[in-house]
């Protein structure tokens, strides 16, 4: 039957059959590769994927003057560009859609040249990043800030239209609210759980533009990392780093969640 | 000081060329519950957002206490049907939020964090007394999705209250509630009414004065002390809906038996005059001008 329910014991039973039957099934095909060709890197085993993991973090250079590890290069590049994009991005997006929610004539202009330009795939609109800003830094920030600028500009505005009714701000106005007061103690309050949700819906396409960008154009960087070391096949490096993204990503929902429901205790999904 | 709490004075409302209310006359003195009947579609909202301030009327002005009402604001309160709770505050933040939007500023918030304090901490003093009042004492920490129908609308009522609006108007209520919790709220609006006819014996101004719109006719005349109705059906109808009744209606306490038999002759008279739509009458019929009448009008002066 649809939906029935399993008992507990049995639901994690599968869920780490799961994980262990797909370890297992990569260390076979991994296995088989091999026994084709002795030399392949990729399809790497899990002792070369250790050998991969060490490299990483591996001081680079002479002795005497070790460079940082690969991993801390890279992760400092993406994680500053992300943050400074999704920064940018968040606080302009917050802004512009909480007064179009808020004001008739701020949604009127605004209104349609977000919805339009929120359906241009921000991944396309790279060769204009890069004649625009160049291909330093602010190339990367700038891309990351606009390219999730317009959808959440758009999620953050519905989130207004939506949960903010106009009853709550009538109210507010007969409590003697001012219009600063109700869009910082009304809207911005009643939003506020969205607008992390929000955060964590964008740090994935957020992710896929800066990747794509730094396969492209990077001199450091998790994507430019992952390209250079695929183009020599090197896959030991690219699986840790695929792995490190999916746990920079889990991270990253957990604590949005985290904060969320500390922020938010209110707030019921 | 007005001697009115409410000033209604010509107000008509068109949209386009539909005229839907005409020429509407109304005060409302300190202390009283009205009740607003009347069918549907015939004006009873569009005169409630009128007093409120958010849809301005066609002609006429409407004042709250000798001040005119151009937009909403903390003269006259407001309680909605689907309560309108803040879903971010807990009960006794919900009720002492106006006091905070009222004697705080943003400023004062982020700079003078002590004095804000201070008044946060009678703020919300106040507020739990106001619940206390209601009978929420339990339910002070309590969010609104933690929360009952009733419970809510409690909570709504205080928090309109606690500011001290010269009018309240309530939009259809206790209209999601079920009987029992109608029943209790009803009792509650009693028992602000008793306070009235105390302040008025002490010679304060009551603090309570309600304008209330429902479709239940028994709560209509139970609850208020003054009934209106509002329709097309009289001679002028084309031109929009008026008042075509406004009387006193008997006064109930709350330790009184709930015995609507009591009051039947007003009800069947309060049905033809405002629903009945082959009984088409001067408008004036059943109208109690009540400028005319001090001792009626004063009648929130006498205890029972």
């Amino acid at each position: 039957m649809i939906r029935r329910t399993i008992p507990e014991w049995l639901f994690w039973l599968l869920a780490i059959g799961g994980i262990i039957a797909l370890l297992v099934s990569y260390e076979m095909v991994s296995l088989a590769q091999t026994r084709t060709n002795e030399l392949q890197t990729t399809i790497p085993s899990f002792g070369k994927l250790f050998e991969g993991l060490k490299q990483i973090f591996r001081a680079q250079g002479l002795p005497e003057n070790p460079k940082p590890a690969m991993f801390w290069v890279d992760i400092r590049a993406t994680m500053w560009r992300l943050g400074l994009g999704m920064t940018i991005g968040v606080f302009f997006s917050v802004l512009v859609g909480v007064l179009m929610g808020a004001y008739r004539w701020i949604e009127a202009p605004l209104g349609p040249v977000v919805m339009f330009l929120s359906k241009v795939p921000p991944t396309a609109m790279m060769p204009i990043y890069f004649a625009l800003a160049g291909t330093d830094q602010s190339m990367f920030a700038s891309m990351v800030a606009l390219g999730i600028f317009f959808s959440m500009t758009q999620s953050i505005y519905q989130a207004v239209c939506q949960d903010v009714t106009d009853e709550a701000i009538n109210k507010a106005y007969t409590l003697g609210a001012s219009e600063f007061e109700i869009i910082y103690e009304v809207i911005w309050k009643q939003i506020l759980p969205k607008i992390i949700d929000n955060i964590r819906l964008q740090i994935g396409p957020a992710m896929v533009f800066l990747l794509a960008a730094e396969m492209v154009v990077g001199g450091a960087g998790l994507g430019y990392q992952i390209r250079m070391q695929s183009r020599v096949l090197n896959m030991s490096v690219v699986y840790v780093y695929l792995a490190i993204l999916a746990l920079i990503g889990l991270a990253a929902e957990w604590g949005l969640a985290t904060l969320r429901r500390k922020l938010c205790p209110w707030y019921v999904d | 000081m007005s001697q009115y709490a409410l000033e209604v004075k010509s107000l008509s409302h068109s949209f386009g060329n539909y005229r839907v209310l005409d020429n509407i006359q109304l005060q409302v003195y300190p202390g009283q519950i009205v009740a607003v009947v009347g069918p549907s579609g015939c004006g009873k909202s569009t005169l409630l957002k009128a007093i409120l301030g958010t849809n301005p009327p066609t002609s006429g002005e409407i004042l709250t206490d000798g001040i005119p009402v151009r937009s909403p604001n903390r003269n006259v309160g407001i309680v909605y049907q689907n309560y309108s709770l803040y879903d971010f505050l807990n009960a006794e933040q919900n009720v002492s939020f106006g006091l905070k939007l009222d004697e705080t500023s943003f400023l004062m918030r982020l700079f003078a964090i002590r004095k804000y304090l201070s008044l946060r901490k009678s703020h919300l003093s106040k507020s739990r007394d106001f619940l206390k009042q209601v009978g929420l004492e339990s339910a002070c920490g309590k969010y609104p999705h933690e929360m009952s129908g009733g419970m809510k609308q409690r909570v709504a009522v205080a928090q309109a209250f606690i500011m001290r609006p010269k009018i309240v108007l309530l939009d259809e209520p206790f209209g999601a509630l079920d009987e029992a919790m109608r029943e209790d709220l009803q009792l509650m609006l009693l028992r602000f009414y008793q306070e009235n006819l105390l302040a008025k014996q002490e010679g304060r101004r009551p603090e309570y004065t309600i304008l209330m719109v429902t479709h239940e006719l028994n709560e209509a005349i139970y609850v208020a002390d003054r009934v209106i109705g509002l329709s097309r059906f009289h001679t002028q109808g084309d031109q929009g809906a008026a008042i075509v009744y406004d009387k006193p209606c008997p006064i109930f306490s709350p330790e009184d038996p709930r015995d609507f038999s009591k009051f039947s002759e007003q009800r069947d008279e309060l049905r033809k005059a405002v629903f009945d739509e082959e009984y088409i009458k001067d408008r004036n019929k059943y109208v109690t001008f009540w400028s005319e009448l001090s001792e009626l009008a004063n009648r929130v002066a006498e205890p029972r």
